[in-house]
C-alpha cells in the first residue's frame, strides 16, 4: 500500500536542474518493480537540459529494461501522458515539467494524486515552481560537493530541504549520496531534524508511510 | 489471390468511354454539340483510340484513322491520348470501389474486378450491389457495365457482351438458393453475417456459366486479338461452339491460350489476379443508411466493426499488430484512422480505448464534408496470440502487469504518435552519443542488451543527459593539455574545484572525427559536467576547442 503516492521535487534554486532530476532519478530507481519506470517530459525540457542519455542512465541504477520515456510536445500532453502512465501497477512515474508556465494547479496535482492511489503507483512530481500542491512532500535539491578525496569526484551527492511535509515537521535538510549500486541513499551530514532522517531509508518519512 | 472458390462472386465493371468520359469530366470536352475522340500515333498513322456517344452514334469505331474519321465527320473534336491520365482515373475509381470489398484488382485499360464474395448482402444482394455501382458511376459521368457471375471470366464477358447485365435466370436461381437476393435491412450490431451455406453443388461445377456464356462471341474469352483471329479461321464464332469441339484439335498456342480462358470462365481452372492493395486477412466492412458525419458516430461504427472483426480473429488464433479503420466519404475521398500496438490485440475494449484516443486527435480535422457512407476496419499486420497457460499467480500477476503497460504504450502512441513513446537502447560505439539511442517502446527489441550494473564504487563515468549538439565553451586552461580551472557556459562562469581526466575518446577517422578528451568536473556549488577538449593540444595550429557534452545530476 502507497501511502504516500505523489511528491514533489525542484530545484532549490536557477541552474540546479540537474540535481533535482538526479534525485528524482534515484528515488525513482530505489522504487522501482517489475513495473518499472516511466518519464515523461515536456519537449522543451529535454532540450533545454540536454536528453535522456541511457548510457549514464543505467550507471545511475535505472534498469533500462523498465524505462519508458515520453517526449510530450506540450505541457498538457506531458500531464496527460503521466496520467495514463500512473494506471500502471506499482510503477515509479516522473512527470518533468520545465520552467516555463504556471505551476501545477491543485487541481491537477489532486488528479496525479487520484491516479497514483487507484493503482498503487507512485507520481514524482518534477517542477520548478511551487505552488499549491497535492503532494504529501515537497523536496527543494542542490547538489552537494563530492564526498571524495581532493581532486575526485563521488558519487552523486545532493542536499535535500524538505520543505513541505504533509505527515509532519517539515524544514529539514539532509545532505545525501546516492548509491547506484545499491540503490539507496546514504546520509552524510546531519543538519536539523533527526527523526526523519533517510538513512537506508529505514526512517524514509516517504518509505514510512509505504505499509 | 486465387480466383477459384466455388462460392466466390465475382463483379466485372467495364467502362468502354473511359478516355472521352474523362475528358468530358474534366471540362476539356468541346462546348458545342461535336463528337469528341481521342487519338494516338500506331505505326506511323494517327488511328482513334476512344469515341464519346455522339461520334459513334455518327458511325465513328475505335482504331479507324484519325484522317478517315475527319472525312465522315469534319466537325469531330480530336485530342491526343493520355494512357497515364486514363490510368490514374481507373485507379481513382478502383479506390473507390474498396468501400464495397477490401479486393480490387485492376484490369486496365478500362476494367476493373471485385471480388465481393460475402459482401452483397451488405448491400441488399447482388443486383443492388451492382446497380449501385453502375448508378454511382453514372452520375459521375462514366458509361459503365457491370455484371456478376462466380469466376472473372466470366463476369467480364457478359459485362462486356451480355445484351441484359443482370443474372441469368440460372445463375438467379442458383442465387435464391443461397439464400440472396433478399433485402436484407442491416441487422444492428450484425455486420458481415457468416456466409450462407455453400448451394448443393450443381451439375458439373459450373453448368449455369456453360450455359450462358455458351451465345457469347469468342472475344468474350478475353482472348488477345491474334488468338481470336486464329480461332475465327476455324469458323468457330461463339463460345458455345468452342465448347463442343474436341480439345486434342488445339495444340497451337493461340488455341491453348483460347482453351485456358474457357476454363477460367468456367470456374475449372483457377485465375490468379492481384488484388491493387493487398488484402487484409481479417476485415470488416459495413454502409450506412445515412451518411455519418461526427466522432461519436464513427465511434460506434468502430464498436461494432471490431466487434466483428474479434471473433474472425479469435477464430486464426491471431492478434491485430496493426489496424486501419478506412472511412469512405460521400465525396468518394477516404480518411484512414491507423491503430497501432504492441503486441497482437483484438480485445473489443482495448481496441476502442485506443480509437478513441485517435479521433480525440484528429477529431476536429476528421473532414467529414458531405459524411461518411461506408466504413472498413482492416487488420493491416496480424500475429498470434499465445494463450498463456494459467499456472503460477504471481507469474499471472507479473503477465497482467506486462499486460498493462503494453496497454498503456498503446494508448499513449495513439495519441502522441509512436516516435513520443520510446524505450532505450545501447549500441557497440565509441562515439558517446552513438553508444545509446531510442527506439519506439511499440517495437520488440532487436536483440536483449546486456544488462549494465552500476558500477560498484557508484562513482558515475557518464552522465544522464547529453547534450546533442555538443555546446560550446570557453575555457581557462592551467596547462595547454590540462584540465579545465574555469569556463563560461550559458553567460555564467563556473569556478572548477574538482576533475578527473582526461578519457581519452578517439574519433571515427572515416568520418573525420578529432580524438577528444574528456573531463568529469565539479564547480564550487557542486554541480558537475562531463567536458571535452576536442583535438590534441599540439595537433593543429588552432586552438582546441572545448565543450559540455553532459550533465551529472
Amino acid at each position: 500500500m502507497a501511502g504516500a503516492p505523489l511528491h514533489e521535487i525542484g530545484p532549490a534554486a536557477t541552474g540546479y536542474e540537474a540535481s533535482a532530476l538526479g534525485f528524482s532519478l534515484a528515488l525513482a530507481a530505489s522504487w522501482a518493480g517489475p513495473a518499472g519506470i516511466f518519464w515523461a517530459g515536456e519537449e522543451a525540457a529535454f532540450s533545454e537540459e540536454g536528453a535522456p542519455y541511457p548510457v549514464g542512465l543505467a550507471q545511475y541504477g535505472v534498469a533500462l529494461d523498465k524505462l519508458i520515456v515520453i517526449r510530450a510536445k506540450k505541457r498538457e500532453q506531458a500531464l496527460w501522458a503521466a496520467e495514463q502512465a500512473l494506471a500502471a501497477p506499482r510503477a515509479v512515474v516522473i512527470c518533468a515539467l520545465g520552467a516555463h508556465g504556471k505551476p501545477l494547479d491543485l487541481k491537477a496535482s489532486r488528479r496525479l494524486l487520484l491516479f497514483a492511489e487507484r493503482s498503487h503507483s507512485r507520481c514524482l512530481l518534477l517542477q520548478p515552481a511551487n505552488g499549491p500542491s497535492a503532494a504529501w512532500t515537497r523536496w527543494s535539491i542542490s547538489p552537494a560537493e563530492s564526498n571524495a578525496p581532493d581532486d575526485e569526484l563521488g558519487p552523486p551527492s545532493f542536499v535535500a530541504e524538505l520543505t513541505r511535509n504533509r505527515a509532519g515537521p517539515s524544514g529539514a535538510r539532509f545532505t545525501l549520496d546516492w548509491n547506484a549500486h545499491d540503490r539507496r541513499f546514504a546520509q552524510r551530514a546531519l543538519v536539523g531534524d533527526l527523526s526523519a532522517a533517510l538513512v537506508d531509508g529505514s526512517a524514509d518519512p516517504i518509505r514510512a508511510r509505504a505499509g | 489471390m486465387t480466383a477459384g472458390s466455388h462460392n466466390a462472386r465475382w463483379l466485372a465493371i467495364y467502362l468502354p468511354r473511359l478516355s472521352t468520359d474523362r475528358l468530358i469530366r474534366s471540362g476539356r470536352a468541346p462546348a458545342d454539340d461535336r463528337p469528341l475522340a481521342t487519338y494516338t500515333k500506331e505505326a506511323g498513322a494517327f488511328q482513334l483510340t476512344g469515341v464519346d456517344a455522339r461520334a459513334s452514334a455518327l458511325g465513328l469505331r475505335l482504331a479507324m484513322s484519325l484522317a478517315d474519321a475527319r472525312a465522315i465527320q469534319p466537325k469531330l473534336e480530336a485530342v491526343e491520348a493520355e494512357p497515364e491520365e486514363d490510368a490514374r482515373a481507373l485507379d481513382n475509381i478502383a479506390a473507390w470501389c474498396e468501400r464495397f470489398t477490401p479486393i480490387v484488382v485492376l484490369d486496365p485499360p478500362e476494367g476493373l474486378f471485385l471480388d465481393i464474395t460475402g459482401c452483397p448482402h451488405l448491400f441488399g444482394g447482388e443486383e443492388a450491389l451492382r446497380k449501385l455501382i453502375v448508378t454511382h458511376l453514372n452520375a459521375q459521368g462514366f458509361t459503365v457495365r457491370a455484371a456478376v457471375a462466380g469466376t472473372p471470366g466470366a463476369a467480364w464477358a457478359f459485362a462486356r457482351y451480355a445484351r441484359k447485365q443482370t443474372l441469368s435466370l440460372a445463375e438467379r436461381v442458383a442465387a435464391k438458393q443461397r439464400g440472396e437476393g433478399r433485402s436484407n435491412k442491416q441487422a444492428p450490431g450484425r455486420l458481415n453475417a457468416p456466409h450462407p451455406p455453400p448451394p448443393a453443388p450443381r451439375g458439373g461445377g459450373g453448368e449455369d456459366l456453360r450455359a450462358t456464356l455458351s451465345p457469347l462471341p469468342i472475344e468474350a474469352l478475353r482472348l488477345e486479338p491474334d488468338a481470336a483471329a486464329f480461332i475465327r479461321r476455324f469458323g468457330l464464332k461463339t463460345i458455345g461452339q468452342l465448347t463442343e469441339i474436341p480439345r486434342s484439335s488445339f495444340t497451337a498456342r493461340g488455341g491453348e491460350h483460347a482453351m485456358l480462358h474457357l476454363d477460367q470462365a468456367l470456374g475449372r481452372v483457377p485465375e490468379v489476379l492481384t488484388p491493387r492493395r493487398p488484402p487484409p486477412m481479417v476485415f470488416a466492412l459495413r454502409r450506412f443508411l445515412e451518411p455519418i458525419f461526427t466522432a461519436d458516430a464513427v465511434l460506434e461504427v468502430a464498436q461494432v466493426l471490431c466487434e466483428d472483426a474479434a471473433p474472425k480473429l479469435e477464430l486464426r488464433g491471431v492478434g491485430m499488430l496493426a489496424a486501419e479503420l478506412v472511412l469512405f466519404g460521400v465525396d468518394g475521398r477516404d480518411r484512414i484512422l491507423p491503430i497501432n500496438v504492441s503486441r497482437p490485440l483484438r480485445d473489443v475494449k482495448a481496441l476502442m480505448r485506443l480509437f478513441r484516443e485517435k479521433l480525440n486527435v484528429v477529431g476536429e480535422n476528421l473532414n467529414a464534408e458531405f459524411g461518411f457512407e461506408a466504413a472498413r476496419l482492416d487488420a493491416v499486420r496480424t500475429a498470434p496470440i499465445e494463450e498463456r497457460a494459467r499456472a503460477l499467480v504471481s507469474l499471472e500477476e507479473a503477465a497482467a502487469g506486462a499486460e498493462k503497460i503494453s496497454e498503456i504504450v498503446d494508448i499513449l502512441s495513439s495519441r502522441l504518435g509512436g516516435k513520443r513513446v520510446l524505450r532505450p537502447q545501447l549500441h557497440e560505439e565509441h562515439a558517446p552519443e552513438r553508444a545509446a539511442g531510442w527506439r519506439s517502446a511499440l517495437g520488440k527489441e532487436k536483440k536483449k542488451a546486456p544488462e549494465k550494473k552500476p558500477p560498484a564504487d557508484s562513482v558515475m563515468r557518464r552522465p544522464v543527459r547529453l547534450y546533442a549538439p555538443a555546446q560550446a565553451i570557453e575555457v581557462m586552461a592551467g596547462v595547454p593539455d590540462g584540465p579545465p580551472i574555469r569556463f563560461r557556459w550559458r553567460r555564467v562562469t563556473r569556478e572548477v574545484v574538482r576533475s578527473e581526466g582526461p578519457e581519452r575518446i578517439a574519433g571515427d577517422w572515416q568520418k573525420r572525427e578529432m580524438t577528444r578528451d574528456y573531463y568529469r568536473v565539479e564547480d564550487k556549488q557542486g554541480r558537475r559536467y562531463w567536458l571535452y577538449r576536442e583535438g590534441l593540444y599540439g595537433e593543429s595550429e588552432e586552438k582546441p576547442r572545448w565543450y559540455v557534452h553532459g550533465l551529472f545530476a
